[in-house]
């Protein structure tokens, strides 16, 4: 963006005012995407669920009912904006813009097509984490900002929720972090060219014979790490289909949900035990703040896990399309970018499926879901992982001469690393479920129980 | 750019003091907790301004995301938290101002007299070693500091096995109530035990399936 | 997923009371089946919704969503809304007769009515001049259409009245005036269970009215022309029906003035002369005896008797014998009353109560039609039954 405004004004304006303006456009094209995201969101929430419930959903306000975010969004913004009399006036005020704030941040780092990256930070997953947390604070300047003692039951809940959360989000990402070699989010749609499963390791024996539509580039994992090399690309090497990145993905998902409080774990906005959580002492545009924050969080956590573990803007053609050079790079890149969105419309669509089928949790089954299980399978992960790129990676030398794999080619080894860490993580998967079973009632000891009153 | 860089710091420093004495000023003690986090920021920005993106990352995860929340769980369970009847200082109060100055400077003092200050700094020659990097501060716990890092690690897994140690216990004295359904399911087995038929019963009334019944205390 | 349901019901008793539990013989799942199969479920409920409606209450899927302003669901008969009032589709002539039944047990009072009066004469008549409901205060119990006698007053199916006009809500009798055939439409068996009673009774009261009024207000323009039509159609039969107009007004003149008399034999008796001239000989005496049976209040029944046999005896014209009965009525009516203030001057009053009861056989032997013999039938039985009470209070 900045060399394109370079081109463009050249020697008008001084170079640091074209790079702000360049970062400023940049920002607002990213926001108005996530923005019309949400809109579309929306409605598609509404309409989808409504399917599953039997119903049609809003289908008055324009054509299949696509204007009535349109609809709420001058409701929200003509209603009145009622501040409780008891409220802490700047803390009730500020808090919506403490959680959306760092919502609207994630957005910054998630590569949303090929070469479409606003910033190419290095820490990018940790960024993420980090910035998610922040909405923690707004939640909690909300509930109790409000005076309410719902509000402040709700801010409790959520903010619990989200530390808890993060915990097994975070580990799942260490596992991309593990088999990334780094915690940059721009380069792991280019890690996951190839095929399902196998990756990008099944090399082309003749360089000069490969068609460019059917082989690309690759020059990192899997296979060889630092030599560039013709690999067989599909664009469908997402780690998703590896054990390792099945596994870290379902806990990344599921983490994703409670810290966007989708259904199964919507215990902090419990509308029929406290209201509405943090928001019910919101009204107006406020809310729609909130609304806003919640969504778009949504949105990035879909971007993310779909950056993270479904190859991103990686899919079929778009290396093609990019090998052919001049032109066709923009195609790559468009089509790169719908890849990303349809994935993330896939997530969405998932969340929503949930939310059809699934009552809510109740607090402490949260928490024994997120300590008991989740934490243990995503640390099972993370030594999968390492496994993985030990067997894939390492030469002898590396491994201290424990596994000599020096001899054989990237499939086979990525192969071998496949079965492994299939083994150990179904193992696991097995284990910890089964040490989560409900003790059997045969142990209960009668004299030792109490029967409530 | 220098200039650029000089006036944000600036910005940043003084928002870090700003809050910082709020935090120590406001009577109501959540605005406190606020102010304090609002001074993390700006300390996680004044990392980023140093191009250690992962410390100043860090910063944020562990302080602002973390740490200030656990403050602000701490703070919601205490009583009074206006600050209506917290006195900001006491009559002493010059005591406590004089013993940290004194501390302080007896810390600072002599660094600053005996460093050899190169104002303005040399310009860095070639490209100066990154030392914030994830792969740096990895490497260093890895290598130089293992053992600090080991020491670290066992202290707070010490710390944590106490905490369960201490729920545990807690938990021990807790007496067990059963859940309708189970209490239903126990007295099937008491009967099944005592008569190996279980009598039939028609036409019930009120009849609800065994796991509705369940999942309250 | 779905095995065999096999409903065993056990009783347990525990410390929270009786709990029956169900045993669907269900197979174990394992973790994370039971989630599977709800979001199976919900997909199926999803797909179908896209692609069809649900039409048959066994399908289980398919959006049941009726998309009202275009569909519309066909409402049950005994659906009510607000009341509506019915009038015939031929005459014209409306079924209300204003007794005032709906207005009385309206909860919130929101009916109300005034009752024709004959132009000519002043006199009620059994229609309705003005009904006025305010629909926005109504509660549609539907209380008023089970009171109805004449079936006049029925509840409608609709009900889209939203509007921003308050006022607009009150309803007048041309608003509220429905004919018979929508109403047959919406409620058919509802009306085919009434009709009869109902028919019967509008012709019963049509007689009562005088020309136009009971007419409801939207059809008395296409009434007029009907009979000018008629009229201009056809001449022969015309002359007639002025022939038997009078005839019926006569008749319903007399009747009024019977009842009329009724009335006044509540009131304070005073002797009734006016009518003694003596022209048409059946139909006046018939109003003579019902003036005599006002007068009977005072004097005694004898009088009353005497005068039912003459009025018996008539030709069976149906106005005289409307008069006869109502002469027995204020016989009855004055024998009662006669007897209850006084009981001490009883004495006279029994005697000449006797040869009322006399009388009667006469009446009865006549060879006149069965209602005229009724009516002397009952007005013997009233006098009889003055008489015993007279006895009875006597002792």
């Amino acid at each position: 963006m900045t060399d394109i405004l370079r081109s463009w004004i050249g020697g008008a304006l001084p170079d640091w005012l074209i790079v702000l303006i360049a970062y400023l456009l940049v920002t607002l094209i990213v926001l108005f995407y996530a923005v019309g995201n949400f809109i579309m969101m929306v409605w598609a929430e509404r309409r989808v669920i409504a399917r599953m419930q039997d119903r049609l959903g809003p289908n008055r306000v324009g054509p299949a009912g696509l204007l009535q975010p349109i609809a709420d969004a001058v409701k929200m913004f003509t209603k009145e904006d009622i501040v409780p009399r008891n409220a802490d006036r700047w803390v009730h005020l500020l808090a919506p813009i403490v959680a959306l704030a760092p919502v609207a941040m994630m957005l910054a780092v998630v590569p949303w097509g090929r070469g479409w990256e606003p910033i190419d930070l290095n820490v990018a997953l940790l960024y993420i984490v980090a910035v998610s947390a922040v909405s923690g604070v707004g939640l909690m300047m909300a509930g109790w900002g409000s005076n309410n003692k719902f509000a402040l039951l709700g801010a409790m809940r959520a903010v619990a929720q989200l530390v808890s959360y993060e915990i097994p989000a975070v580990t799942a990402l260490l596992t991309v972090v593990v088999l990334a070699g780094g915690m940059s989010l721009l380069d792991l749609p280019y890690m996951q060219a190839g095929v399902p499963i196998m990756g990008a390791t099944i090399l082309c024996g003749d360089p000069a014979g490969c068609s460019p539509l059917l082989y690309s580039t690759v020059t990192s994992f899997p296979g060889s790490p630092n030599e560039p090399v013709q690999a067989l690309d599909l664009g469908l090497g997402w780690w998703v289909f590896t054990p390792v990145g099945f596994l870290g993905f379902l806990v990344f998902f599921i983490a994703a949900l409670a810290e966007g409080e989708r259904t199964p774990f919507d215990i902090p906005e419990a509308d029929s035990e406290i209201v509405a959580g943090y928001m019910t002492e919101y009204s107006g545009m406020k809310f729609a703040t909130f609304y806003i924050a919640q969504y778009i969080l949504n949105f990035a956590l879909s971007a993310l896990a779909a950056t993270a573990f479904l190859g991103g803007w990686q899919g079929p053609g778009v290396a093609a399309l990019a090998n052919m050079g001049g032109p066709w790079v923009h195609v790559a890149a468009a089509l790169s970018a719908f890849y990303l969105l349809a994935k993330i419309w896939i997530l969405f669509f998932v969340m929503i499926w949930l939310r059809g089928a699934f009552p809510r949790l109740r607090v402490d089954q949260l928490m024994d879901f997120a300590w008991k299980l989740l934490l243990p399978l995503a640390l099972v992960n993370i030594v999968s992982a390492s496994l993985m790129v030990g067997l894939t990676q390492w030469t002898s030398a590396q491994w201290g001469g424990l596994v000599n794999l020096d001899g054989f080619a990237p499939w086979q080894r990525q192969l071998i690393a496949v079965l492994v860490t299939a083994i150990i993580n179904i193992a696991a998967a097995y284990w910890i479920l089964a040490i989560n079973q409900r003790p059997r009632e045969a142990e209960w000891d009668e004299e030792e129980l109490v029967i409530a009153p | 750019m220098n200039t650029l860089i000089t006036v944000l710091f600036l910005i940043f420093a003084a928002i870090i003091l700003a809050s910082a004495i709020m935090t120590v000023t406001v009577k109501n003690i959540v605005h406190a907790a606020l102010w304090l986090i609002s001074s993390f920021f700006g300390v996680g920005a004044l990392y980023l301004l140093m191009e250690a993106e992962f410390l100043g990352v860090a910063q944020v995860l562990i302080y602002v995301g973390a740490v200030s929340i656990l403050i602000l769980f701490a703070i919601m369970l205490t009583r009074d938290l206006e600050g209506s009847q917290n006195r900001q200082l006491t009559p002493r109060w010059w005591i406590a101002l004089i013993v940290p100055a004194a501390l302080f400077s007896l810390l600072i003092v002599p660094t600053v007299m005996t460093h050899a200050w190169q104002l303005p700094p040399p310009p860095p020659a070639g490209q100066p070693p990154a030392i914030s990097g994830a792969q740096q501060i990895g490497a260093a716990f890895m290598r130089e500091y293992l053992l600090p890092f080991e020491v670290a690690a066992i202290l707070l897994t010490v710390a944590m096995i106490g905490a369960i140690v201490v729920a545990f216990e807690e938990r021990e004295r807790r007496r067990r109530v059963l859940t309708l359904a189970e209490q239903v399911r126990l007295r099937q087995r008491q009967q099944q035990r005592q008569q190996p038929a279980p009598r039939p019963e028609p036409a019930a009334t009120a009849v609800q399936p065994s796991e509705a019944t369940g999942s309250e205390t | 997923m779905t095995t065999e349901i096999q409903t065993e019901t056990t009783e347990i008793q525990t410390t929270r009371g009786k709990v029956y539990v169900i045993d669907r013989g269900r197979t174990t799942l394992r973790a994370g089946q039971g989630l599977l199969t709800g979001l199976e479920v919900v997909f199926r409920h999803f797909r179908d919704a896209l692609t069809r409606k649900l039409e048959r209450p066994s399908q289980q899927t398919g959006v049941f969503t009726v998309q009202y302003p275009e569909e519309r669901l066909k409402l049950p008969e005994a659906f009510r809304n607000f009341p509506i009032l019915l009038y015939d589709d031929e005459t014209g002539q409306e079924l209300c007769t204003s007794c005032f039944q709906c207005q009385r047990i309206c909860p919130p009072q929101v009916i109300h009515m005034t009752q024709a009066r004959d132009p000519a004469t002043g006199k009620p008549v059994p229609a309705v001049a003005e009904f006025l409901i305010e629909y926005d205060a109504c509660m549609s119990c539907g209380l008023c259409a089970e009171v109805c006698p004449f079936d006049a007053i029925k509840m409608d199916h609709e009900f889209e009245y939203s509007t921003d006009v308050h006022g607009g809500l009150t309803l007048n009798k041309e608003a509220l005036n429905r004919p018979i055939s929508y109403y047959e439409k919406i409620a058919p068996t509802f009306w085919a269970e009434v009709k009869d009673s109902a028919m019967k009774k509008l012709q019963g009261n049509m007689k009562r009215r005088p020309d136009l009024i009971g007419v409801a207000p939207q059809m008395i323009e296409k009434i007029k022309a009907k009979r000018a039509e008629a009229a201009a159609q056809a001449p022969a039969p015309a002359p007639a029906a002025p022939e038997a107009a009078p005839v019926d007004k006569a008749a319903r003149l007399a009747a009024a003035r019977a009842r009329a008399a009724e009335k006044a034999a509540e009131a304070v008796p005073e002797p009734a002369t006016d009518s003694a001239p003596t022209d048409k000989a059946a139909r006046l005496a018939a109003i003579r005896a019902a003036n005599a049976a006002k007068k009977a209040a005072a004097e005694g029944a004898a009088l009353a008797a005497d005068a039912a046999p003459p009025a018996s005896g008539m030709p069976a014209d149906k106005a005289a014998r409307l008069a006869a009965i109502r002469a027995a009525n204020a016989a009855k009516k004055a024998a009662a009353e006669g007897a209850a203030p006084a009981a001490d001057a009883a004495p006279p009053v029994v005697e000449s109560a006797a040869p009322a009861a006399d009388a009667a056989p006469p009446a009865s032997s006549m060879p006149a039609d069965k209602a005229a013999r009724l009516a002397a039938i009952r007005a013997a039985n009233a006098a009889k039954k003055a008489a015993a009470q007279r006895d009875g209070s006597e002792e």
